[in-house]
């Protein structure tokens, strides 16, 4: 990700989002897609993207399906049953952290 | 703006030039780069050239490079560095490393507790148990033999199968039983010089390394079979 360091420790929380929502991807397809719903605030560089898919397919989290697209193989990726679960958990993972950050950042006051 | 096939192919053979020698590492690549480069053209208005050099440099691969090369002092164009793409190769070859280390895992849990597993296991303790009774000194060539199989398999596969060569995956699978094959050839080693010596020597320690390695060797075998099956697949696919 080239805009922040802030986003990197989101970057497998992002791409399980996204694969959550649609049925599969392939890696620059979610590139585009990030750069899309961010407005372009966000980029996802490819030397950040693979690795991660990478390490998700390795932990089981995602599974492959090879398609012949154009002249061309095209990888597509989609969340196994664990992956789905761990989507949650990572998701709630990243609302508390949120949560956390906010009361640091921006402390509510209180009259008690 | 969809590429020809010509183009197509110019990105190939430019990723082989780069070092990127695996065929199953290259299929990846190639789709993103040529996704990167056909968008560009279309939104930026650029040439084939200039958007895949800029696609090149995205991947990490820098356009320019000094040094002396053929009594020039500096490199420049898609040529010049491949770095980008050597770390997107070992990234991908750790990672993998990872997945066939935990496939093997789940499957030698599964074969465990297999009824047809556990008796062709029983069957192997028995053909062992019956060598050293009536071969003692033959008990540990055979064990060699026995877990040697899946280099036996990936050796033919290279042979007689293209889909095998300059294959990430088929290498680390194919590897992943030499660590355990080592331990026995080291076990061999250490044998003969402890008890050189001795004349009745304890061969019946061959037959136990073998009968506690199998379990392993056979996942390694079903784990090497299971990659190669998706490869092949894979390889014809691209071929079409």
């Amino acid at each position: 990700m080239s805009n922040s360091k802030l986003y990197k420790g989101s970057l497998t929380t992002i791409i399980l989002k996204l694969l959550n929502e649609s049925d599969k991807m392939y890696g620059y397809e979610i590139t585009q897609k990030v750069k899309e719903l961010t407005k372009g605030e966000l980029k996802i560089t490819e030397g950040a993207l693979y690795p991660a898919l990478h390490k998700l397919e390795a932990e089981g989290l995602l599974e492959v399906e090879v398609k012949k697209v154009d002249n061309r193989l095209r990888k597509y990726y989609r969340l196994t049953e664990n992956g789905e679960k761990e989507t949650v958990n990572k998701l709630n993972e990243l609302a508390n952290y949120i949560s956390t950050m906010q009361n640091l950042v921006s402390p509510k006051l209180s009259l008690e | 703006m969809k590429l020809i096939k010509e183009e197509i192919e110019f990105i190939e053979h430019y990723l082989i030039k780069n070092g990127v020698k695996y065929w199953d590492v290259r299929i990846e690549l190639l789709d993103h780069i040529v996704s990167a480069v056909e968008d560009k053209i279309e939104q930026e208005g650029v040439s084939f050239n200039e958007a895949l050099l800029d696609v090149h440099q995205s991947f990490g691969n820098r356009t320019k490079t000094f040094g002396i090369y053929n009594d020039k002092l500096m490199k420049t164009g898609l040529y010049a560095d491949n770095n980008g793409f050597k770390k997107f190769t070992r990234k991908k070859q750790k990672e993998l490393g990872r997945k066939y280390r935990n496939l093997t895992l789940k499957e030698l849990k599964k074969m465990l507790v297999s009824p047809a597993f556990l008796l062709e296991y029983t069957s192997i303790i028995l053909l062992f148990v019956i060598v050293f009774q009536y071969w003692p000194k033959t008990t540990g060539f055979i064990g060699l033999v026995v877990l040697m199989l899946p280099y036996f398999f990936s050796a033919f596969h290279s042979l007689k199968d293209k889909s095998t060569r300059k294959s990430l995956n088929i290498m680390i699978v194919g590897n992943m039983g030499f660590l355990f094959f080592s331990l026995y050839n080291l076990g061999i080693q250490i044998f003969n010089s402890y008890y050189e010596a001795e004349i009745h020597k304890p061969f019946i320690i061959f037959a136990i390394m073998t009968c506690l390695l199998y379990p392993i060797m056979r996942t390694n075998i079903n784990v090497y079979f299971l990659a190669y099956k998706e490869h092949k697949n894979m390889y014809e696919l691209m071929l079409t």
